[in-house]
Order: structure tokens, then C-alpha cells, then sequence
């Protein structure tokens, strides 16, 4: 079995398992299904209502900064459904010693965080919500899209939530070494990332926004990508391509970096919450 | 008579400072970056001078820099719904403490070191981020921390009728914990001033029990709001929804042990 | 379960094998005092922890081997090594002719780990969704899948609970259903770390019945710990004592109470509510007239202590010590030894 194949096989099974968690009873059903859209929606309501109250935000129209807002609420709803279960908020998994549970699958450690998060029925409500919130952007806009334009939407938009899951990994990667104190780093670091997703950086100081471009990557979320696809600023489209990748290659090796510390000492806690349920 | 609490209150905050010092720097390097950013994003929207509904733009980042360093403060959480979640409540009957004083003593517990290591550096420094940190005025001052208090108390109240709404309805705790975040923070002014929001609806807002959880506190030390109204706005909505925590809990008692533990 | 052409890659007979090992953790402490919390947060005090030293170990295959010792004394450190989810500081872990840590993937396809007081059980989800999760990610064809699914439902008697969600099982259907998803790709070496804790006498029973039952009928290799010293000899042929990260026990569980002497508990009913006076016993209690001593038979015949009996016996009893008493013993000297070389 080549690899795609096992990944895949390994994907049907988590859309089992989530069909089966997410039919278990309608009440649960439904107020999952609501709490996720009032999330979504509680997180770019901020935005939208400054947008509205002040006709815009800097060199951003009202509508553009809905576009800005299902952009980013697509990168949330794409994480959401595939990195459940603790796997984006990694530093969880780490600090309460669940590694263990990776560590004794006969599969690679890559293939166990990618297959183990996927959850595409009872997380995909924040992904519907986004595009809901972008198709009606595009409306407003009165956009002409082009093949090549929705190849380059799709690139950035995978590309935005690598960097987002890198950067997630990247500081969770400490609760290898501070597995109290860093417990929740990931989830700091996530919410960080989500809380000015939807803010235009535009009015930023020089050092500012350098910092949102690189130490702490917020602005490739959505507001970097979303000005060159909207042409409010000039194309360099690869650039969010690229910095996922540098992301990426930061988080890999912090993370392999902190396997190795974890062969080393394991775990002296163990925590069963949180985990696969 | 309060040894317990204090005890409790000094073993939580000594909890959270139990691991390595440089990933408590880093959590907080993370709000001071949030709070330069929202300070940054108020500069683009408003003017330098004049108001917008009533509010100048130096009063709203005064506004928006105390509920960081206050943010532990307005957006108050008991720890009961972690209790809940971890499944460890029963404990709590076990020990010969009253559950409320319990709770309120982690909550204390929980903040302190923040307002120790962040709130107050983050006050000191706030010149250098071209703030001016000091309330309205002295009566400005006293009456904030009034209202703070009353505020500290509303959210408290809030989180023991949410806990026994989560175990009545026999819901997903996580969840229902993410959504009251999410729904409170907007509603209760601690990111966009009331004042701020469109069509008038922060109008509607300020009358509802979250306004009194950050807004009212940030309006008086701003001095962007009328001090006796919302402390008497507030000081009602403690009276009544105290009780209904109360009668809530004692209901859902016994289903709370049985859920949680 | 040892399926042909699997044997080929180990090392002939021998499953396990440590050499040499050494496992040192390094554990921060702290001061309860406020004045030391930024003492705690930026220099802390570090203590070394060595959990094992210079460990060796041979296990053969089929072999079933009690692994027991004192808490902390680094049992569960060696089920991890052989787990691949520790690495030795030094020394050299075998397994099956693999090293478990270069060789995780393919390793963990041949062995089957159980940790008490965790579960591989999907927590929301029916017992037969995680099932049906095993076989995916461990790739068991169908059909094997079918047969081994039939074989555990029968030995385990999981059926009855098999489309419960796994919250809702009581402790020791969790421990038989996840004893069952061990099972389903037939590991030819078992590593049980307490299995049993918190089960009640009759699942307990019923899974040590059936960890005997596979070992017998399918030449499984068990590596089992407990602090249950009674299940342990029930169970297993052999015992690894292991006490402060250094084996100080290996052999079979009369070889065990011999080393301790052969300590056994004496009742004499007697006319007189007052003990007798009896040299090379030590006298624990009386009720009415009946007394209770301990004494070493291996020291002290029992006739030589009843000749010293003076009034008219009534009635004797005398048994083994529990095994349990034997090992309180065994870590009440050997923490007697530590104090006096420290002294």
C-alpha cells in the first residue's frame, strides 16, 4: 500500500468514527452544529461591525473586509475539520503525556497527526460558514474570477493554515520541556493567531508589521493574501506559498527536536482528558 | 476565618508558576503584542482630535489598554467550569470549605500572578505606548474599582448559572465554555466599546448583564459614562442574578456531583 | 500469533533482552515558599533521577515474567524502553531482534502494550468503533480481522458491552475491551503494565485467567507488573524484582520466599490465656487463648518449638506467609539497608 493510500484508508475511518460521535443524539448534534457557527461568526463580528460603523478599515472597503472575513473563516473551518482532537492545540497532546498513545501505532508519527484530527462532518459547520460569508463577498464585490484566480485563492488558503498549524507546532513544541507551564501554549498561540486574523494590518507601524510578518506570521492568515487577491495591493502571491513553507520546515524541526528531548525523558504526567474525546 | 481561602489562593497562584519561567514571558509578550495591536488598529479608524459618539480616540485607548490590564478581572472565570470538564467537582464537596468561597478563592488565585507579572508592567509601561493609564479622575478611580468589583461579582454569578445550565441541559461543557467566551467578550465591550458599535446597537447592549462586566467599569475610569447609572445598572443585575445562581445550583446539585465527578 | 517467517528476524529464543541499561530523568524541584517563586521560574533546584542502572535482562519467548518492585523503583520506565516510547540514556534495548526505537513501525506491529491506567479506547465513540479504527491504522486484512474479532469476543466476553460507547463501561470491561484491541493484530509479546488496577476480584480473575490461557494455547510472550504480589505468582513462572532502577530479584517465587527465609505464621491454642515462652519466634498477639507468632522454618524446625511449649496445646495451625507479607518484608529491608548505608 503506497502511502496515499493508507493515509486515505486512514481518513475514511475518522469519517466513521466522526459520523457515528456526531449522530449519537440530535440534541448533541445540534447544538454542535450551532456552537460552531456562533464561534465563527462571534469571531469575525468584531471586524465586521467596526467596518460597518466606520464604512471600511483604512484602504479596505466594507466588502472587502467581508472578503477578508470569509478568508480567514475558511482557514479556521479547514483546521477545524482536520486537525481536531488536539492536534492543531499540540502542546495539549505533549504536556498531558498523550504522545504515548502516537508512539505505539505502527505508523508514522505524521500520519497519525494528520489522519487523527480529521473530522469532517462535525467540523466542517466553521468551513460552510466561511464560505457562505466569501461567496457573498464576491457577490458584493461583483468579482470576474478567473481558473487561475481560484488556483492561486486555493494555494494561499492551504498555505495560511500550514502557517498557522506550523506556528501552532513551533511553540508547542516547548511543552516537550515544559509540559505544565506550556500545556496550553499552542492554544495561546492559536488564539492569538485567530483573535487579529480578521484585523487589517494596515495601519501598523514599520516594526509592527514587520514582527505580524514574521516572528508572529498574523498577517499571512488572511489579511496578506486577501489584499494582493483583491488588488488592493501588489501581486506577489507565492510570497504566502513561501513563508509556509519556511513555517514549516521552523516547526518541523522544533518538533523533532522535542521528540528527540521526549524519547529521552518522557512524560512524568498523564492526563486523559482531551483526548479522543 | 479566611485561612483556607488564602491558602487556596496562594497554592493556585503558585501553581501556574510552577514550570519554566521563560514560557510565562512568552504568553504575556503574546497580550502586550495584541494590546500594541489593538491600540494601533484604534489610531487607523478615529481621529486625533474630536470625538466619535462621544468619545475621543485618546479616551478609547485608555479604554482598550485597562481591559488588558484588567482582563482577568472583566472577563472573570471561577474555574468551576474547568472543574466540570475535568470531571473533578466531587472533589470540591469533600473538602470543609463553602464551594462559593472555594471557587472565588481559585479565581484570585488565578489572576494574581497575572496582575502581578503583566497588569502592572503593562500599566507602568503604558506612556511609552503613548496612553495615558490614569482614570478620569481620583472619584473616577475609586468608583472604577466599585464597579469593577460589582463586575467581578456579576461574572461570577454567571459562571455558576452557566455551569448549572451546562449540566441541566447534559450538554458538551467545552462547547457551551467557547461559545459564553466568545458571545461575552463581544457583548460586553471588552474589545469594541459599546459606544462603538453600529446602528445603535450598543444602545440595547449596555442595558444587558454582560455591559456590566467590562463596559461600565471602562466607561467610569475613562470617564465616558455616567458612574451612578451603571453602578446602580450593575448592582441590580447582581441582586437578581445571585439568587437565580444560587437556586440554580441547589437544584442541579446533586447532577453537578454526578456529571462532574 | 507466532506466525511463520516471524521468527526469523529475532534474535533465536531470546524476546527480550536489556544490556547494560541506564535511564536517568532529571526532575525540578521546588519550594513551597513565595519568596522562592522566582527562584522556582528561573534557577530552579534540578534533582538526577536514575530509574534504571545498569539493567540487564533476558526474557525467552513464551516466557511469562512477573515484573515487581516497589513504586518508583522504574517498572514502568522499562515497559516504555520496550515500548519505543523511551530511548535508554545508555546501554542497549532488544526486543524481537529489533531496537525499538529505529525500528518503531515495524516493532509496534509485533507487540501488544497495555498501561492500567490509560486506554486506547475512543472515549465517545461504541467499543466497536475503536475496533474497526485498529484495523485500519494496524492494516489487519479482513479476514483475520473477522477470526481474531470472534476469538476475543469469546475468551473476553466482550460481546455484551461491544456497542456501549466507551465511557460508559464499568473499569473492568474497559480493561477486557482494551486487553481485546491489544489483541486484534496478535502481538507475539504482550508488555502489561498493572492491568488489573482497579478491577474487582472476579474480572481480575477472569483476566488473568486469560492472559494464562493465551500464553498457553498460543506461546505468547507476557511481560506483566503489578504491586498484587498474590496475582503475580498466580500467574507467572518467573519474577523480576526491581528496586531502586536496579534488578534485585530474578527466579521463580519459591526461590523468592526462600532467599527471605521460609516465613510462616503459627497459631497454638492452649489452656492459658497467657502466650507460652517459646525462643526463635516472634510473638505478634493472643486472643483468648488462642496465640499468634511468625518464625523462619527454615531457622527453627516446628518441633524444636513446640518441644519448648510447656502447658497442654489444644490445638496448631501454622501456614505460609502470603507472598504479599514476604515482598513488604523484602522493601522493609531493603529500605533498612539504604538507611543504614547512608547512616
Amino acid at each position: 500500500m503506497n502511502t496515499l493510500t493508507k493515509l486515505i484508508a486512514r481518513w475514511r475511518v475518522q469519517a466513521y468514527l466522526d459520523f457515528m460521535w456526531m449522530t449519537r443524539d440530535f440534541r448533541f448534534f445540534f447544538i454542535n452544529i450551532v456552537s460552531d457557527i456562533i464561534l465563527n461568526l462571534a469571531g469575525v463580528a468584531a471586524v465586521f461591525l467596526l467596518a460597518e460603523r466606520f464604512q471600511g478599515i483604512g484602504p479596505w472597503s466594507r466588502d472587502q473586509i467581508v472578503f477578508l472575513l470569509g478568508y480567514a473563516a475558511l482557514v479556521r473551518g479547514l483546521l477545524d475539520m482536520g486537525f481536531s482532537y488536539n492536534v492543531l492545540h499540540i502542546s495539549r497532546r505533549i504536556g498531558r503525556g498523550q504522545m504515548d498513545h502516537l508512539l505505539v501505532q505502527p505508523q508514522p508519527l505524521w500520519m497519525g497527526l494528520l489522519a487523527e484530527g480529521f473530522m469532517p462532518f462535525s467540523g466542517s459547520w466553521s468551513l460552510i460558514a466561511g464560505m457562505g460569508i466569501t461567496a457573498w463577498a464576491i457577490h458584493q464585490l461583483g468579482m470576474a474570477l478567473t481558473a487561475s484566480w481560484w488556483l492561486i485563492f486555493f494555494c494561499n488558503l492551504v498555505a495560511s493554515c500550514a502557517i498557522v498549524l506550523a506556528f501552532s507546532f513551533a511553540w508547542g513544541s516547548l511543552a516537550f520541556w515544559a509540559p505544565v507551564a506550556a500545556e496550553e501554549i499552542s492554544s495561546r498561540a492559536v488564539n492569538f493567531m485567530y483573535q487579529l486574523k480578521s484585523f487589517p494590518l494596515d495601519g501598523l507601524s514599520a516594526f509592527m508589521l514587520a514582527n505580524m510578518l514574521t516572528v508572529l506570521p498574523v498577517g499571512f492568515v488572511a489579511w496578506y493574501p486577501c489584499r494582493q487577491l483583491l488588488g488592493i495591493a501588489p501581486s506577489h502571491l507565492w510570497h504566502t506559498p513561501l513563508v509556509a513553507m519556511v513555517f514549516s520546515l521552523i516547526a518541523w524541526v522544533a518538533f523533532k527536536k522535542g521528540m528527540q528531548h521526549y524519547e529521552q525523558t518522557g512524560s512524568q504526567r498523564y492526563l486523559g482528558w482531551g483526548h479522543r474525546s | 476565618m479566611f485561612a483556607k481561602h488564602l491558602k487556596t489562593v496562594v497554592m493556585v497562584a503558585t501553581r501556574s508558576l510552577d514550570d519554566k519561567g521563560w514560557v510565562i514571558v512568552g504568553g504575556y509578550g503574546l497580550r502586550l503584542l495584541r494590546v500594541v495591536f489593538l491600540l494601533s488598529l484604534w489610531r487607523v479608524l478615529l481621529p486625533e482630535t474630536g470625538e466619535v459618539s462621544g468619545m475621543t480616540r485618546d479616551a478609547v485607548l485608555t479604554y482598550t489598554l485597562i481591559a488588558e490590564v484588567f482582563a482577568g478581572q472583566i472577563s472573570v472565570r471561577t474555574g468551576l467550569d474547568n472543574a466540570l470538564w475535568h470531571g473533578d467537582i466531587a472533589n470540591r464537596f469533600l473538602r470543609p470549605v463553602g464551594i462559593y468561597g472555594q471557587f472565588i478563592a481559585e479565581m484570585f488565585g488565578t489572576g494574581l500572578p497575572n496582575l502581578v507579572m503583566f497588569s502592572l508592567p503593562l500599566f507602568c509601561m503604558a506612556p511609552l505606548l503613548g496612553v495615558d493609564p490614569l482614570p478620569e479622575g481620583g472619584v473616577a478611580g475609586g468608583l472604577f474599582l466599585c464597579s469593577l468589583i460589582l463586575g467581578i461579582a456579576i461574572g461570577a454569578a454567571f459562571d455558576f448559572i452557566f455551569a448549572s445550565l451546562m449540566v441541566l441541559l447534559e450538554q458538551n461543557v467545552y462547547a457551551l465554555m467557547q461559545i459564553r467566551d466568545a458571545i461575552s467578550v463581544l457583548l460586553s465591550g471588552a474589545i469594541i466599546p459599546l459606544a462603538l458599535m453600529p446602528w445603535g446597537i450598543g444602545n440595547v447592549l449596555v442595558y444587558l448583564p454582560f455591559a456590566s462586566l467590562a463596559s461600565a467599569p471602562l466607561r467610569i475610569y475613562t470617564g465616558t459614562g455616567d458612574p451612578a447609572f451603571l453602578i446602580g445598572l450593575q448592582a441590580v443585575w447582581a441582586i437578581v442574578l445571585w439568587p437565580v445562581a444560587h437556586r440554580l445550583w441547589n437544584a442541579n446539585r446533586e447532577r453537578l456531583v454526578s456529571h462532574g465527578g | 500469533m507466532n506466525k511463520p517467517g516471524r521468527n526469523a528476524t529475532s534474535a533465536g529464543d531470546i524476546a527480550v533482552k536489556l544490556s547494560e541499561v541506564d535511564k536517568i530523568f532529571y526532575q525540578r524541584q521546588r519550594s513551597e515558599k513565595i519568596q522562592d517563586v522566582f527562584k522556582n521560574l528561573f534557577r530552579p533546584n534540578i534533582r538526577e533521577i536514575r530509574a534504571l542502572q545498569k539493567v540487564d535482562l533476558r526474557i525467552r519467548r513464551g516466557e511469562i515474567v512477573a515484573y515487581a518492585g516497589p513504586n518508583g523503583a522504574g517498572k514502568s520506565t522499562t515497559v516504555k524502553l520496550l515500548s519505543s516510547v523511551l530511548a535508554p540514556t545508555s546501554g542497549s534495548v532488544q526486543c524481537l531482534g529489533m531496537n525499538p526505537m529505529k525500528d518503531r513501525v515495524q516493532y509496534v506491529k509485533r507487540i501488544g502494550v497495555v498501561f492500567g491506567q490509560r486506554t486506547e479506547l475512543w472515549w465517545d465513540q461504541p467499543v466497536a468503533a475503536s475496533f474497526e479504527w485498529k484495523r485500519v491504522v494496524w492494516e489487519i486484512p479482513r479476514a483475520r480481522y473477522d477470526a481474531m474479532l470472534g476469538f476475543v469476543k469469546d475468551l473476553l466476553g466482550i460481546g455484551e458491552f461491544f456497542n456501549s460507547l466507551a465511557r460508559q463501561l464499568s473499569l473492568g470491561q474497559k480493561m477486557r475491551a482494551d486487553l481485546a484491541l491489544m489483541l486484534m493484530h496478535e502481538p507475539e509479546i504482550l508488555f502489561l503494565d498493572e492491568p488489573t488496577i482497579g478491577v474487582d476480584v472476579l474480572a481480575k480473575r477472569n483476566i488473568l485467567d486469560f492472559i494464562k490461557n493465551l500464553n498457553r494455547e498460543k506461546g505468547v510472550t507476557v511481560m506483566i507488573t503489578s504491586h498484587d504480589m498474590d496475582e503475580l505468582e498466580q500467574l507467572a513462572g518467573r519474577i523480576v524484582m526491581i528496586d531502586k532502577g536496579r534488578i534485585a530479584f530474578d527466579g521463580d517465587f519459591r526461590q523468592l520466599r526462600r532467599q527471605f527465609g521460609d516465613r510462616r505464621h503459627l497459631t497454638i491454642e492452649t489452656a492459658s490465656t497467657s502466650p507460652p515462652r517459646i525462643s526463635g519466634v516472634q510473638f505478634i498477639g493472643s486472643k483468648g487463648n488462642r496465640h499468634h507468632f511468625t518464625f523462619d522454618a527454615a531457622q527453627t524446625p516446628i518441633p524444636t518449638l513446640l518441644a519448648q511449649v510447656q502447658t497442654r496445646i489444644h490445638d496448631i495451625e501454622t501456614h505460609r506467609m502470603p507472598i504479599d507479607d514476604v515482598i513488604a518484608d523484602m522493601y522493609e529491608h531493603w529500605d533498612a539497608n539504604r538507611e543504614g548505608v547512608r547512616e
